[in-house]
């Protein structure tokens, strides 16, 4: 069953120099516990077309359905908690003034969920899932490392028990041994919860370990949406294979994909 | 050939209001002339401040205590003058930073930022023989229409189009070696691999040495001869590399590669975050040269 769908999706930007098509027709599907990709470089479109799942942005026209149902332009509270969104910085996604702890909490109040009196461990235990020990809630986020800092990220999403996650790129900023283990925690808590994903990003590595299905953007528009592997394989676009061919490589099967990848344009 | 750039048993630490804290161990780093050599680590591990140190930047910085030798060119850095150490910044040292939009001030066109870099070269070079100068660099970096670029200011121009101008900038004056601080992580991909291979066969033409500083192994092996790995403040492996890539020893090194994502998808490696196994003993290859 799909829990998200969009339609013929479109946002148009007006500008001095006229108007400006950010995201053009983008009819896509994610799966309910499925991880789908979006991939492209910036200005193709793909932060545009989260702010629409979010509902922070309005499409120009095109319907976006989730769970079935067609989402108003001004949705419930039941329907915004559904979807909760990871952001790239968790250093400027974080409020400097508040403890972890408050930041975490802040969903639970908005969206009523559970006990007031409950909420607090709650909050822990939302903590814990990610992998931190419950008493960092009292800290503040200047005084945890980038990689904690995205974990309380993940923690703030999860603990308004979202459907949905939109990841925008979440692991770029992290050294490589963080980002290997968020991204490790977010694959287990994708499976632990039947969560899926929106995961936006420009790293087409970490595409290829994380997402069942892959859409790529170009200047708002999908170029190519298949399987994973199949991408990756045997990429149809030119501007696939362009992408995957500019990734650093470390190891030698990759450069030999690479080489592969090449030899075709 | 003797070394252009030898650092030998760099400390530096800082007193903060929470105390001293030691930020370099005591690292050696040489880099012979045209040589492009990487320092590859975490946040943290200390090697931008070795950049500036290079630089000449912290050794007149009030907290910083920096002790050991940086022979540069047959000079130590650390104990020449304030002056003299300002001179060699922007002729025969030149940096380029990480986020080329925001490394570039606003507030002035192109061709005002270039004009200035070229005249620190040359303070005799006539106006128009400088703007010849700097439409002719812009072309070595692909710069099709010139002209429109130096009348824009940064913020009219893309960032892979504002790493190109830094480029060009930074090699504006023949350099003797160019410090290269992450270049290009803050661009797509697809610009970044266009823009490290303009770089690359730029500073081979010129016979400029490079340090070239990042977080991700896989960006560098392209680029380097030779690899330092550093962790914490000490150096704890460096070598060629093809030895580094085929043949890493040191466990820090290991688990660096290990994290990085591949495209062949073979899945999220199990490494941990920290582990006691990186402070494991220095590891030197052996130099092939």
């Amino acid at each position: 069953m799909s829990i998200l769908s969009t339609d013929l999706l479109s946002k148009n930007f007006d500008t001095p120099a006229g108007s400006v098509h950010a995201v053009r027709n983008i009819s896509l599907d994610i799966q309910q516990g499925e991880c789908l990709a979006i991939v492209g470089e910036s200005g193709s479109g793909k932060t545009t077309l989260a702010n629409m799942v979010l509902g922070i942005l309005a499409p120009s026209a095109g319907e976006i359905y989730f769970d079935g149902e067609l989402l108003p332009s001004k949705r419930s509270k039941v329907q915004r908690k559904a979807i909760q969104l990871v952001q790239q910085n968790p250093l400027s996604s974080l409020n400097p003034k508040r403890s972890v702890g408050a930041s975490v909490r802040l969903g639970l109040d908005t969206y009523n969920m559970g006990a007031r009196s409950n909420r607090w461990s709650v909050v822990e235990h939302a903590l814990e899932s990610v992998g931190l020990p419950s008493e960092m809630r009292h800290r503040a986020p200047s005084t945890l490392s980038g990689g904690q800092r995205q974990r309380i990220s993940i923690a703030r999403a999860l603990a308004c028990e979202p459907k949905l996650l939109v990841l925008d790129e979440p692991t770029s900023a992290l050294d490589v041994l963080v980002q290997a283990r968020v991204l490790r925690l977010l694959n287990e808590l994708r499976k632990e919860r039947a969560l899926s994903y929106l995961f936006i990003t420009h790293d087409l590595a970490v595409v290829r370990n994380v997402a069942d299905r892959v859409a790529v953007c170009q200047a708002g528009e999908i170029v190519e949406l298949g399987d994973t592997e199949q991408i990756f394989t045997a990429p149809e676009a030119a501007y696939t294979r362009s992408l995957i061919s500019a990734v650093p490589v470390v190891d030698n099967d990759e450069m030999a994909l690479r080489n592969k990848l090449a030899s075709r344009e | 050939m003797s070394a252009l750039l030898d650092i030998k048993d760099l400390k530096l630490g800082f007193n903060t209001l929470a105390g001293y804290v030691d930020v370099l161990k005591g690292i050696n780093v040489s880099i012979k002339p045209g040589e492009k050599v990487a320092l590859v680590g975490e946040s943290g591990s200390g090697k931008s401040v070795t950049a500036r140190i290079i630089l000449g930047l912290l050794q007149e910085h009030r907290d910083a205590l920096v002790s050991g030798d940086v022979q540069f060119n047959g000079q130590n850095i650390n104990t020449l003058s304030p002056k003299d150490r300002a001179s060699l910044r922007g002729k025969d040292i030149s940096m380029i930073f990480q986020d080329p939009t925001s490394s570039l001030n606003p507030v002035f066109t192109i061709k005002k930022q270039f004009l200035e870099v070229l005249s620190r070269g040359d303070e005799k070079l006539s106006r128009k023989s400088r703007v010849d100068r700097a439409t002719q660099l812009l072309g070595t970096v692909s710069i099709t229409d010139p002209k429109r670029v130096l009348n824009s200011y940064p913020f009219q121009l893309s960032g892979g189009m504002n790493q190109r101008v830094m480029i060009a900038m930074a090699l504006a004056n023949h350099p003797k070696l160019l410090l290269a601080d992450e270049p290009g992580t803050a661009l797509d991909v697809s610009v970044q691999a266009q823009t490290l291979s303009l770089m690359r066969d730029l500073v081979t033409q010129n016979n400029t040495a490079v340090l070239f500083i990042s977080h991700n192994l896989g960006v560098v092996r392209e680029f380097a001869d030779r690899i330092y790995v550093i962790y914490k403040g000490n150096i704890v492996e460096d070598g060629p590399t093809h030895c580094i890539f085929n043949n890493a020893q040191h466990p820090y090194t290991r688990a660096l590669l290990a994290a990085v994502p591949r495209i062949t998808g073979t899945g999220l490696p199990d490494v941990p975050e920290v582990s006691d196994e990186f402070l494991a003993p220095y590891v030197g290859h052996m130099q092939v040269s």
